[in-house]
C-alpha cells in the first residue's frame, strides 16, 4: 500500500509529504544508530523520537514513512526538515506496538 | 589509482540541524553515478555514523570523500578531544555521549561499530588534545 493511501486509512495526521512510496515492511526504535543499521528499505518506522535527526536519518535508510506514535508532533525543526526532503511524516495517537499492529495489518507486512 | 571524484565538507559542529548533510550529499552523488543500492547504504551509513560522531564529541570538523570506479575512500577529520583508548571506543554498546546527546537518540555505543561493519577497511588515528582521523574505504 503506498504512504498516502495507508495515512489516510489509518486516519493518521500528515506532517510532511514525501515521495510516492509504497510500505514493504516496518520497524520499531528510537536509538538512530540502532535504526540505521537495522531497518529494512522502503519501511514504516515508528518512533517516539522528537528531532532533527529523525529526518535525516530517515532519508538514510530510505524509509516509506516515519510515524510519530503516542500523540508526539514534531518540534519545529523537524517539521522544517521533513519539509525539506522528500520523506512522509506522519503522526499517530496509538503507542508503537497498537500503531505496528496497524500497519501490519493495513499493508499486510 | 585511477580518476577520482573528490567531495570536501566542512562538517558544522554547534548545531544537530546539519547534521547528515555530508553523508546525504555523497548518498546523492553515488546514486546519480548509477553504484548499486547496497553500496550506496553502507557508504551513507558509516559516513553518517562519522559525521555524526563529529558532531557529538568534536565540535565539527572536515570530511573528504574520494569516489574511484570500484570504491569510495573517506577521511574524517576534527581536533577533538581524541579517543584515550580505541578499543574500548569500539565496542558496542560504549559510548561517553551524555545524556542530552542520548536524548536525541544517539549515544547507544553503536557509531563506531557501525562505521566498522559497513566498511572494507577502517582506520583510526587518534591523539588525546589533538584529534582524531578515521579513514573508511568502501568496495562497491
Amino acid at each position: 500500500m503506498n504512504v498516502r493511501e495507508f495515512a489516510a486509512k489509518a486516519g493518521y495526521t500528515v506532517f510532511a509529504e514525501g515521495e510516492e512510496r509504497q510500505i514493504e515492511s516496518g520497524y520499531c526504535g528510537d536509538f538512530l544508530s540502532n535504526i540505521i543499521s537495522r531497518a529494512p528499505d522502503s519501511c514504516a518506522w515508528l518512533t517516539v523520537m522528537n528531532n532533527v535527526n529523525v529526518a535525516a536519518v530517515a532519508t538514510l535508510i530510505d524509509c516509506a514513512c516515519i510515524i510519530l506514535c503516542e500523540g508526539v508532533s514534531p518540534d519545529e525543526a523537524l517539521l522544517a526538515r521533513a519539509k525539506s526532503l522528500p520523506v512522509w511524516l506522519l503522526g499517530a495517537q496509538g503507542n508503537v506496538f497498537e500503531e505496528a499492529k496497524k500497519v501490519s495489518a493495513l499493508c499486510g507486512v | 589509482m585511477g580518476e577520482c571524484i573528490r567531495l570536501e565538507y566542512d562538517v558544522d559542529g554547534t548545531n544537530f540541524s546539519s547534521a547528515g548533510n555530508a553523508s546525504e550529499s555523497v548518498k546523492r552523488t553515488l546514486k546519480q553515478m548509477g553504484v548499486d543500492a547496497a553500496s550506496v547504504r553502507r557508504v551513507a551509513i558509516a559516513m553518517y555514523e562519522g559525521e555524526i560522531n563529529m558532531v557529538i564529541h568534536a565540535h565539527g570538523g572536515k570530511a573528504v570523500a574520494e569516489i574511484y570506479p570500484d570504491r569510495i575512500e573517506i577521511c574524517l577529520q576534527d581536533s577533538g578531544p581524541g579517543i584515550a583508548d580505541i578499543d574500548l571506543a569500539m565496542k558496542a554498546g560504549y559510548s561517553t555521549a551524555t545524556e542530552n546527546i542520548r536524548s536525541l537518540g544517539f549515544g547507544a555505543g553503536m557509531g563506531l561499530p557501525n562505521m566498522k561493519k559497513y566498511s572494507d577497511e577502517m582506520r583510526i588515528e587518534s591523539t588525546v588534545g589533538v584529534g582524531t582521523t578515521v579513514f573508511l574505504r568502501i568496495n562497491f
